[in-house]
């Protein structure tokens, strides 16, 4: 075929081109790392990558929620841990209160119990980052008001908060709930941290009445009465102490899937988009190679016309 | 022959041969030139005389320039780069829909570092964080913020989609004045070609070469139909509706809004809507009507889905004062949508329990996270990002599908051009051999009327 002057230039221009723009592309695989950056140059991988990206920024946030959660339970534990040392000593002073003791010893015992109250109520309006961990859903408010009477014992707890537990998302379609509501008189849903009707738990009315046994000296409504009650809220508190472990033994266990499935998505994220590197470098060399003899070959062509052989 | 008459055939050559060289060197000054057809001096015998040595021959004389061409690739070419238009202008709006987007992927991070889709994504996380602690302000100002980051993005994603829109209308309007002021230069070179041919001059081959390249600047914007006449002339139709017939311009184009409030092409004179089929007019018109007017739609649909749907659960909730019944957003569509300023002014406004006086009440919070993955009637059955991650999908589908046919045209474009080129570039090499060729001849014929001057002198010196 016959070529014209211009019709080399054209080809030539096109060639190297064409070269030039697979050497752009392959230079910005091998730089980003990355096989695709827009839709265009794969849309379904595209789609593919985005819609995996969703799903680990959710498993990210679910595990940020299991972190949280998990700051509450431990948090929780420790009161809990609290209330069984307060527990333990009552159940030990309503031991030693019986016929042996003398009316001045049983008011000593009243008079620690009255601290004790206190430790305890101080314990279940613990709060943790402004939120108070016992109150249902009314987190934002003391669950346990104190009345005292003119000598400034506790005479009796009221529960201000309510039954409610909210449930958080910690995995697709499972949620996890891990405040303990302080009371909960109906006897549905979760257990009352210090009464519930289930387990026969109430303890700070046990606490009160147990106070004022002491004082009166009624050893025998101690020994009928307060003993084996105080021992129901003992174990309700051990209740509440392995429900929460078992909290935080399944929040251990979401961790744990939601961190590997951060990491199988990052592998499939990174499996769609990510560049072979190797082979992207081979095809940049040879691209290279391609575009250097382009260069070469279009030059010694120009150089080359019948001009340089006339006078 | 006498030798006067040997005179007159040496000078004939002479300009026959200064034709060569002529037509040689407007062939070398137009070689850079894409428009021109090479040219070529057609030389004939002189006529041939009866002498009593039988008939002989008088010399050559230049009977014509003649350019060469083929009318049968230019048809093609008109037709192939209509097309190729068609596709770039598809391309082009395209690939800057996929900009207004921003959807860039980054792998070395944690996800994409711009785009919608990062938007919505933080969104949803920001409102299960809070759903974990809803009586934290922290979170409640990370909703918030998250919130208005996603807004701000529609926003922006909407007023450029519109640019586009708006944007593209302008091209279609500058090019249909562009298209007019073609036909009118075809019309005057039409009129042109035909007075320098009909005074039976030779072919008007600049002039022609001329028109022909308007004649493909027109193609590019617009599907033609040319039939030439014999005497040189040309008629043209865009759309079935013939606007140029012969020197006479027919009719021009015009743009219109049509019934669907959308700007298209018509007739100026007849206003006969044009039913175009390539060029860049159309090209224009079917992407903007198409993939553009679908994108403008599912981001405005997206935008005005979320609000809804957000709106219709925050609205039920409480507030950690109390307050309720307050949307979360405002605004129908991408452009308009707005995060509620109350509730931005005070974040313990943001509805996300379930009762009042329960500030720890998840469960607002929990529903609305609840919607990232919720599967919407309004977005085809798919959820909010779904549906934004296929809308990213079918533009990018749409920008590869267009870039393959439109790289498929430059191939037959290039190819169709290389041919023409074969038939009507230039050659340096071809025009400097010609122009030796012409050169030496002309020397020949020189020293022929040299050699015939002294013959002369000699017959002149007999009488001496």
């Amino acid at each position: 075929m016959r070529v014209s002057s211009r019709s080399f230039y054209h080809q030539f221009s096109d060639q190297v081109r064409t070269l030039s723009n697979r050497q752009n592309r392959l230079q910005s695989q091998a730089a980003s790392g990355q096989r695709i950056q827009t839709a265009e140059e794969d849309p379904a991988a595209m789609r593919r990558i985005l819609d995996l990206q969703a799903e680990a920024t959710r498993v990210q946030q679910h595990q940020k929620n299991i972190d949280g959660l998990k700051e509450k339970v431990s948090v929780s534990y420790d009161a809990l841990r609290g209330l069984k040392t307060i527990s333990d000593r009552v159940t030990e002073l309503a031991v030693l209160a019986d016929g042996t003791k003398s009316p001045d010893d049983l008011k000593l015992y009243a008079t620690e119990i009255g601290q004790l109250l206190e430790q305890a109520t101080t314990l279940v309006n613990s709060r943790h980052k402004g939120e108070y961990l016992f109150a249902g859903t009314r987190s934002d408010q003391a669950p346990f008001q104190i009345q005292r009477n003119a000598e400034g014992r506790i005479t009796n707890v009221t529960y201000q908060g309510n039954t409610d537990a909210p449930a958080v998302e910690v995995a697709e379609d499972m949620t996890v709930s891990v405040l303990v509501p302080g009371e909960n008189p109906g006897g549905a849903g979760s257990r009352g941290l210090v009464s519930d009707p289930r387990s026969g738990a109430d303890l700070f009315r046990h606490l009160i009445r147990f106070q004022n046994n002491l004082l009166s000296g009624d050893v025998n409504a101690i020994i009928t009465q307060d003993r084996p009650a105080l021992a129901k809220d003992e174990e309700n508190i051990i209740f509440q102490m392995s429900t929460n472990a078992a909290t935080q033994s399944r929040l251990d266990s979401a961790k744990n899937i939601a961190t590997s499935r951060v990491a199988a998505l990052g592998n499939l994220i990174s499996r769609e988009g990510n560049a072979d590197l190797a082979e992207t470098l081979v095809q940049l060399n040879q691209t290279q190679t391609a575009y250097q003899a382009a260069l070469q070959g279009g030059a010694r062509v120009m150089q080359l016309s019948l001009l340089n052989y006339l006078r | 022959m006498d030798l006067f008459g040997l005179l007159h055939l040496g000078a004939r050559s002479l300009q026959a041969q200064r034709a060569g060289v002529e037509v040689a060197g407007h062939n070398l000054a137009n070689v850079n030139n894409p428009a021109y057809a090479r040219q070529r001096v057609t030389l004939q015998t002189s006529t041939t005389i009866n002498s009593t040595l039988g008939p002989q021959g008088s010399g050559v004389e230049a009977v014509a320039i003649e350019r060469l061409r083929n009318t049968l690739v230019d048809r093609q070419i008109e037709n192939e780069l209509g097309m190729g238009s068609f596709l770039e202008a598809q391309r082009n709006a395209l690939e800057q829909a996929q900009a207004s987007l921003g959807e860039v992927l980054d792998l070395s991070g944690s996800g994409t570092q711009s785009g919608l889709s990062k938007n919505l994504n933080r969104f949803f996380t920001a409102l299960q964080g809070a759903s974990a602690s809803p009586t934290s302000l922290t979170e409640r100002h990370l909703v918030l913020s998250a919130a208005e980051e996603l807004a701000t993005h529609l926003n922006i994603t909407g007023d450029r989609l519109q640019a586009l829109d708006k944007s593209l209308n302008e091209s279609l309007s500058n090019e249909v004045d562009r298209a007019n002021e073609l036909l009118e230069g075809i019309a005057t070179l039409n009129s042109r070609i035909g007075h320098v041919e009909l005074s039976g001059n030779g072919t008007a081959n600049d002039l022609r070469d001329l028109r022909q390249s308007r004649l493909e600047e027109l193609a590019k914007l617009v599907k033609i139909d040319v039939t030439e006449r014999p005497n040189g002339h040309l008629s043209l139709a865009i759309g079935g509706q013939n606007l140029l017939s012969e020197t006479a311009q027919l009719d021009a184009l015009e743009v219109y809004t049509a019934d669907d409030g959308q700007p298209r092409i018509r007739t100026r004179d007849g206003q006969t809507p044009l039913d175009l089929t390539g060029g860049s007019l159309q090209g224009i018109i079917e992407v903007r009507d198409g993939p553009l007017a679908r994108l403008r739609n599912q981001i405005d649909t997206l935008a005005s889905t979320l609000a809804s749907e957000i709106n219709a659960i925050h609205q039920t909730g409480f507030g950690l004062d109390g307050s309720t019944g307050a949307a979360l957003f405002t605004g129908t569509d991408a452009r308009s949508l707005r995060v509620n300023a109350e509730l931005q002014e005070d974040p313990a406004k943001l509805q996300l329990s379930g009762s009042t006086g329960s500030a720890g009440n998840n469960q607002i919070a929990v529903r609305l996270a609840q919607l990232a993955e919720k599967k919407l009637p309004e977005l085809g059955n798919q959820s909010l990002s779904s549906r934004y991650n296929s809308t990213v999908s079918e533009l990018g589908q749409a920008l590869a599908s267009v870039t393959s046919k439109s790289d498929d045209q430059r191939a037959v474009e290039r190819m169709l051009r290389i041919h023409r080129d074969s038939i009507s570039g230039v050659s340096l090499d071809e025009e400097m051999s010609d122009l030796m060729k012409f050169q030496k001849a002309y020397e020949a014929s020189a020293r022929l009327i040299t050699t015939v001057d002294e013959m002369l002198d000699t017959v002149l010196s007999l009488k001496r």
